[in-house]
């Protein structure tokens, strides 16, 4: 599979939905595959709150977040389909972001950087995909906060786009998500080293507030099913213990990957991204998700998974009747996965085949 | 499904029509429509095997159990719905029937006649019906509420249900040319053409 990753420039600058403006921004962006001669096999992946432009292979000891499913004959095969990732505006794994300096100050943005938001994003994508030379993309797909990013793209670019793949998510997020993001927001905010923002100035950083925020954020990506078969009540074992404290396998579980977390993500990253998650509504300034559904022409794919709490099927399922009512071709699809909510991120023998039945069809 | 069943139901589907397809199956039926009468279609299925030959056709497909969800539907203004083979496995058949008809102006209904001869022979003998059209024994059916042509047709009038059109079929797959009391011995199976007071 041929990887290309490089960093984008986009010197025009953008304005933002907040009516910001950042004057030349970068995006990192990865490929898979090649773009076929009629430049008709373009799919743009949406990545998560935590992911990157690292969609696929393998490199080191880095997976890319979607390796289960992008590559050759995976479900979505690099074979025959032109993959793209890119790191969303505001991330911190190499597009512009807080931790990227301020060419207008010569220093880190920190809290400075402009709160971005999915319609940001898609329109950074559509910049993107211009400047890639790609007429339109045969798909858009992605899981969570990526699928309302794909959801976006076909309400935002309807002529730009073919396919969309809307897994794992809903048209707004709902007051239980807001909430949940609220207290990991606070328990970074609420870290000593936080410094209202401006913890690279002061040389810390808030790494105990990243990772209570990530300890929370893990469980809700898993279910309660999955969590019982996979810890249960069993003790960690003694030698292999994070700290002393540690009684449970499950809590030596989150605190490890909070630490890890803590060590490679951006506070500031983690505030916008959620804040943009909370932001997002589909239907903003309409009087339904009808109105906002109105212009898509774009065949729609919305996949659920049955132990997913956070965005369960049913907030998929209005997307699916909102379709509907503006005669849209859209099929909806509940699957067992049994990772909860982070089930879109894994390989199931069933989602595979649906995801590349539909990007073929 | 048989090719005369959906041969019979083409008939019925108005060109460019809006079409939802109860129990779809792999999506024959809604794909057959949509090359002929250019019809826009969404199937229901819950099974999975199903829903995956569906999305490969390229035929919208929602998964859900319809005897939980048939109402969730009313607000797309369907044309017509149809509902091949299914409403004998439903728990509320005349429910599901007013449901349907309150998402669509009229509806297609296809099922099983136990009115047939050969059910009724088994039945003299003391066995629950098991016939080419109807293989599984009692315990493995999914067909938890067979009636007799009669039976439905009865059923219609009690909820001021109009039958716009039938066809019978006999054990032949063809039309049946006999008409009257004596359908309900010789159909196998019933196709209506539904439509509401």
């Amino acid at each position: 599979m041929k990887i290309e990753t490089k960093l984008i420039s986009f010197p025009e600058g953008i304005v933002l939905k907040s009516g910001d403006k950042l004057d030349s921004f970068d995006l990192m962006v990865e490929t898979y595959g090649e773009l076929n001669e009629l430049k008709t096999n373009a799919v743009l992946v949406c990545h998560a709150f935590s992911g990157n432009h690292i969609a696929a292979g393998k490199k080191d000891d880095v997976t890319g977040w979607w390796n289960q499913i992008i590559g050759p004959d995976k479900a979505i095969n690099t074979n025959d389909y032109f993959v793209v990732c890119c790191n969303n505006l505001g991330g911190c794994s190499g597009s512009s972001g807080p931790i990227s300096i301020n060419p207008k100050t010569n220093k880190v943005y920190g809290s400075g950087f402009p709160q971005v938001s999915v319609y940001d994003w898609v329109a950074s994508q559509k910049m993107l995909m211009d400047k890639l030379n790609i007429p339109y993309w045969h798909m858009v797909l992605g899981g969570s906060l990526g699928g309302m990013q794909a959801l976006q793209w076909s309400i935002a670019y309807p002529d730009k786009i073919k396919k969309a793949g809307i897994f794992a998510a809903a048209a707004k997020s709902s007051t239980q998500n807001i909430a949940m993001n609220e207290v990991a927001r606070e328990s970074i905010r609420k870290d000593q080293n936080f410094h209202n923002g401006n913890y690279i100035d002061h040389g810390v950083i808030p790494k105990n507030g990243i990772k209570t925020a990530r300890m929370l954020g893990h469980i809700t990506y898993l279910s309660e099913e999955h969590m019982d078969s996979r810890f249960g009540r069993k003790f960690q074992d003694n030698d292999t213990k994070v700290n002393q404290g540690v009684d449970f396998e499950v809590e030596n579980y989150l605190q490890y990957k909070g630490k890890k977390f803590s060590e490679i993500f951006d506070a500031n990253t983690y505030i916008l991204m959620t804040k943009a998650m909370d932001g997002y509504d589909a239907a903003e300034g309409l009087s339904s998700l009808n109105d906002a559904l109105n212009s898509v022409t774009a065949q729609l794919l919305i996949i659920g998974f049955y132990s997913d709490w956070l965005y369960p099927p049913e907030r998929g399922k209005e997307i699916q009747i909102a379709a509907m009512n503006n005669n849209i071709k859209s099929s909806y699809v509940v699957l067992k996965g049994e990772h909860g909510h982070d089930s879109f991120l894994f390989h199931n023998e069933r989602y595979a085949k649906i995801i590349r039945k539909f990007l073929e069809s | 499904m048989s090719k005369k069943i959906s041969k019979i139901i083409n008939e019925w589907v108005p060109e460019k029509s809006k079409v939802i397809d109860f129990g779809c199956g792999d999506g024959s039926l809604l794909k057959e429509l949509t090359e002929s009468k250019d019809i826009l279609g969404y199937g229901v299925e819950i099974n999975d095997r199903k829903i995956e030959e569906c999305i490969a056709k390229g035929v919208s497909v929602i998964k859900q159990d319809i005897d939980k969800g048939i109402n969730e539907f009313k607000s797309s203004n369907f044309d017509i719905s149809i509902m091949a083979r299914s409403i004998q496995c439903l728990k509320e058949p005349s429910l599901a029937l007013n449901r349907m008809l309150k998402l669509s102006k009229r509806c297609v209904v296809t099922l099983p006649n136990l009115g047939y001869w050969k059910c009724r022979l088994n039945l003299a003998f003391g066995k629950m019906p098991v016939t080419p059209d109807l293989p599984s024994s009692w315990h493995e059916t999914d067909n938890i509420h067979l009636c007799t042509i009669n039976d439905f047709e009865a059923l219609c009038k009690v909820e001021n249900i109009i039958i716009k059109d039938k066809v019978f079929l006999n054990s032949k797959g063809k039309k049946s040319k006999i008409a009257g009391i004596s359908s309900n011995l010789v159909a196998v199976e019933g196709v209506y053409l539904l439509e509401k007071k």
